[in-house]
């Protein structure tokens, strides 16, 4: 075996699995953003966090990551990488990212089965979670929710015109901060 | 059926039986170390367990170096700083927790002080965040039990932030947990069934909830057949040392499946009942377990029905039958305590204020334990299990 064997060269696999991974969290990010000027319920929840409080997703050791930041009653996409985060919520590898971001397991399952880690404190990490959660039903569609949730939430008609305006915003939303 | 992706991991070396606790100095002998640091309590002083460590040294190589035996019920951070100033002062080169759930997380956390150089915890919250090897750790149980001498997490509280802070790592593992009879005779009638309660829930739970695995479900399945037959005797005659040691075996095999597998909205609103009400965590997992269970029914009620047998209930039809016969199991095991003991069956009767309720319910939605329970717990949801516990 070689000294310092290493792979030097990723290879298109593994370019593929980041890109999509990548492109997920940017979405995620920017799908933050747009819920919390927006979504009553998504204020609610974070109307009790410290204003200020730095956020990321990422993946170890150096894949792709986002930060996020609350303002005010919103959450602001800061971009990629990590912006000196309270808390970061972390896959351990590219494949555990891309098993989640595809939805191939949801976010509960990926913490049952390790491929999740959480730095910082335990509560911020828990009040994280359920406003993701609360993205995640304005972003994806009920038949995935029901799958991926213990119990997708049943949305009014307020909400769902909610989330047709949201999606339909999103793509231009996402080319506007992709260079962030 | 087996998960579709598990870990399971437990280096502890367990010393269990007769004169168990004699070999400690070997154990200290052969991690390289000789001069221990006990953390341990007031309690565990008063009832002459400390006197029972200092006599294992004569005659051996290695010597006590201090005693802390200050540890609160609610350990914190400036205890913890105490302790590792301690290991450091006396040159010590070995912790040894001689007590509770409090005493091995103090140790613990005061090891990740020692070990990282820092007295700042804060930034060593949540999982895996310890680089390097913490010093040796031997865990003396005198309860049956937190299982902490068996587990990969600790908590305690700062004072000063309000924050109760987390910690994970298969690093603060014990190397050794010793489990000597004669350690957990004194617990009185009431500790004895509120910490049997905290270990027949580790072990439920770990048994139903979503990181469950065939691994863990073995050590789950082997500590319920041991409390279940054995708590009633532990409380009814403390001096059988028999009964006393299958205790402590059985909590030691729920904190392996627990530590494992984790737990669920059990223990998510026990901790809440702590932490708001002051409740002892055994009593309040002994009160919720089987509000719990029922919470879970529909999502995990075929797995629950499997413990049946175990937990005493006779066969009975449906999976749903036999999970509903499991849980009155429990609530029967509950009543026989209270009628021994007078061990609290609600939340009013352990002295939970009603309106404390919705505090109690937010706190706990909060608890990461909540995530690994098969339902989903929203505050609603939470309110209203406590409200039926009430």
């Amino acid at each position: 075996m070689k000294q310092g064997h290493g792979v030097q060269k990723l290879s298109m696999s593994y370019r593929s699995k980041r890109a999509v991974v990548s492109t997920s969290l940017v979405t995620s990010g920017v799908a933050f953003e747009l819920v919390s000027k927006h979504s009553p319920e998504l204020k609610a929840e974070i109307a009790d966090w410290e204003d200020g409080r730095v956020f990321s997703l990422g993946v170890l050791p150096d894949g792709p990551s986002i930060s996020l930041k609350k303002e005010g009653d919103r959450i602001r996409y800061l971009g990629k990488g990590y912006k000196d985060p309270k808390l970061k919520l972390l896959f351990k590898n590219i494949d555990c990212a891309h098993l989640l971001m595809t939805g191939k397991m949801s976010s509960d399952a990926a913490f049952a089965q390790h491929r999740t880690i959480l730095h910082g404190n335990i509560v911020d990490a828990m009040q994280t979670s359920r406003a993701m959660a609360i993205v995640q039903s304005y972003l994806l569609p009920g038949s995935v929710l029901n799958k991926s949730m213990k119990r997708a939430p049943k949305m009014t008609r307020a909400q769902r015109l909610l989330k047709a305006r949201i999606m339909a915003t999103l793509g231009i939303a996402i080319l506007a901060n992709i260079r962030k | 059926m087996i998960p579709q992706y598990y870990e399971f991991y437990c280096p502890v070396k367990i010393l269990s039986g007769l004169k168990a606790l004699s070999n400690l100095p070997y154990e200290m002998g052969l991690l390289g170390t000789h001069k221990a640091l006990i953390v341990t309590d007031q309690g565990v002083v008063g009832a002459g367990l400390i006197k029972l460590v200092e006599s294992v040294f004569e005659g051996s190589q290695c010597e006590i170096g201090a005693v802390f035996d200050q540890t609160p019920p609610d350990s914190s951070i400036q205890v913890v700083r105490e302790v590792a100033k301690l290991f450091t002062d006396e040159g010590c080169d070995c912790f040894v927790a001689v007590g509770g759930g409090s005493s091995m997380d103090t140790a613990k956390c005061a090891n990740m002080m020692v070990t990282e150089g820092t007295d700042d915890l804060m930034n060593l919250q949540g999982v895996e965040r310890l680089k390097k090897p913490v010093k040796p750790f031997i865990a003396v149980p005198t309860t049956a039990g937190t299982g902490s001498e068996v587990t990969v997490a600790a908590v305690i509280y700062d004072e000063k932030t309000k924050v109760k802070m987390g910690f994970t790592s298969y690093r603060l593992l014990p190397n050794v947990a010793i489990l000597d009879p004669k350690m957990t005779v004194t617990m009185p009638p009431k500790i004895t069934a509120a910490t049997a309660m905290d270990a027949l829930t580790h072990a439920v739970e770990a048994y139903y909830c979503l990181q469950k695995n065939p691994v863990s479900d073995a050590f789950a399945v082997a500590a319920i057949k041991l409390i279940v037959d054995n708590v009633i005797a532990c409380v009814e005659n403390g001096k059988d040392e028999t009964a006393r040691l299958a205790m402590a075996n059985g909590a030691l095999l729920a904190g392996i499946s627990f530590s494992n597998s984790m737990v669920g909205v059990v223990h998510a609103l026990a901790h809440a009942c702590g932490g708001v009400c002051r409740v002892p965590h055994g009593v309040a997992n002994g009160i919720l377990l089987p509000w719990g269970m029922e919470n879970n029914l529909e999502k995990a009620g075929e797995t629950i029905a499997e413990l049946a047998p175990l937990l005493g209930a006779a066969a009975s039809g449906s999976p749903m039958d036999e999970a509903r016969a499991a849980i009155q199991a429990v609530r029967e095991i509950g009543a026989r305590l209270k009628d021994l003991c007078g061990f609290p069956t609600t939340l009013r009767e352990a002295g939970v204020a009603e309106g404390s309720l919705e505090a109690v319910a937010k706190a706990a939605i909060n608890d990461g334990t909540i995530t690994l329970n098969p339902e989903d717990v929203t505050y609603e949801v939470a309110l209203e299990i406590l409200r039926k516990a009430y």
